[in-house]
């Protein structure tokens, strides 16, 4: 009895794990595709400062979501 | 015998004689220095540049300060309670991941907050009108019609806060079935009406 529920925690814990992951997985996806946007709209209408900030916020942005999956694969 | 007819000095002053530097987070610019769309041709001029009153961003940034300070109020709610469960090594494992990817969301919610508001931009050109939408993270379109198919330039300011900080919403009307132009919460719609109904005038 013990040993089942010890697994059943283990195998939830995984699944929140894996849930968890795939969900960061697919956030850093969307980062690039917020990169892609802000380029095709640099490029559409140019603005003074714009280009350059824009591209680093979402350079940023992207460097973060990658940062947050390595960690979240290192400590759960 | 006085000239009751003589038009008002300033009034007749051509629109593109000189270029203003435009500020970042500028909702209004005649003869802006520095913008450039993908479109334009070499001899079209921007005679002026649009979008929303910066105070239009207030819901969104409210809204985003309240999400900051809501993990710190929920933690400290739930350090008061003292859950046991919630020091296990595992849980204060997940809860520093999920706080980190709530801030990460908080900020993606601001900065694409701030890009709809940035790239929905409304711009009259000595040829044309241009406006540009940036409604979602996939959806961007660009309208445009020549100043000759502008029919109509109207504006409409309602509500005390539009008059007391001057912004409203302008229309231009266009010919047939094209579709008609709206920019919407821009400063000064009575200035930007005239500027267009001149352009318009010229054409």
């Amino acid at each position: 009895m013990d040993f089942n529920f010890i697994n059943f925690i283990f195998s939830a814990n995984l699944l929140i794990k894996l849930i968890t992951l795939v969900v960061i997985f697919f956030y850093t996806i969307f980062t690039f595709v917020v990169f892609t946007q802000v380029k095709v709209m640099t490029q559409i209408l140019s603005l003074p400062y714009a280009e350059s900030t824009l591209k680093i916020i979402s350079i940023i942005h992207i460097a973060l979501a990658i940062s947050l999956f390595f960690t979240a694969v290192v400590i759960l | 015998m006085a000239d009751i007819f003589v038009a008002p000095k300033g009034k007749n002053k051509p629109l593109l004689n000189s270029k203003s530097h435009m500020p970042i987070l500028s909702s209004f610019c005649e003869n802006p220095k520095g913008v450039s769309f993908q479109t334009q041709k070499s001899d079209e001029f921007i005679a002026l540049f649009l979008r929303s009153h910066f105070l239009t961003n207030l819901s969104w940034i409210a809204i985003a300060i309240a999400l900051v300070f809501l993990p710190i109020v929920l933690g400290a709610f739930l350090s008061n309670a003292s859950f046991s469960f919630l020091s296990t090594p595992q849980i204060i494992h997940f809860t520093i991941v999920f706080v980190l990817f709530y801030y990460l969301i908080v900020f993606s919610y601001v900065f694409l907050s701030f890009l709809g508001w940035f790239y929905n931009v409304f711009i009259v050109t000595t040829e044309r009108i241009l406006d540009i939408d940036y409604s979602d993270i996939v959806v961007h379109n660009m309208a445009e019609t020549k100043l000759s198919h502008i029919e109509d330039v109207k504006y409409t300011q309602s509500g005390f806060i539009p008059s007391f900080i001057n912004y409203g919403d302008l229309f231009a009307q266009t010919a047939g079935t094209e579709e008609n132009f709206e920019a919407l919460s821009i400063p000064k719609p009575r200035q930007a009406t005239d500027i267009i109904t001149e352009l318009t005038g010229k054409k």
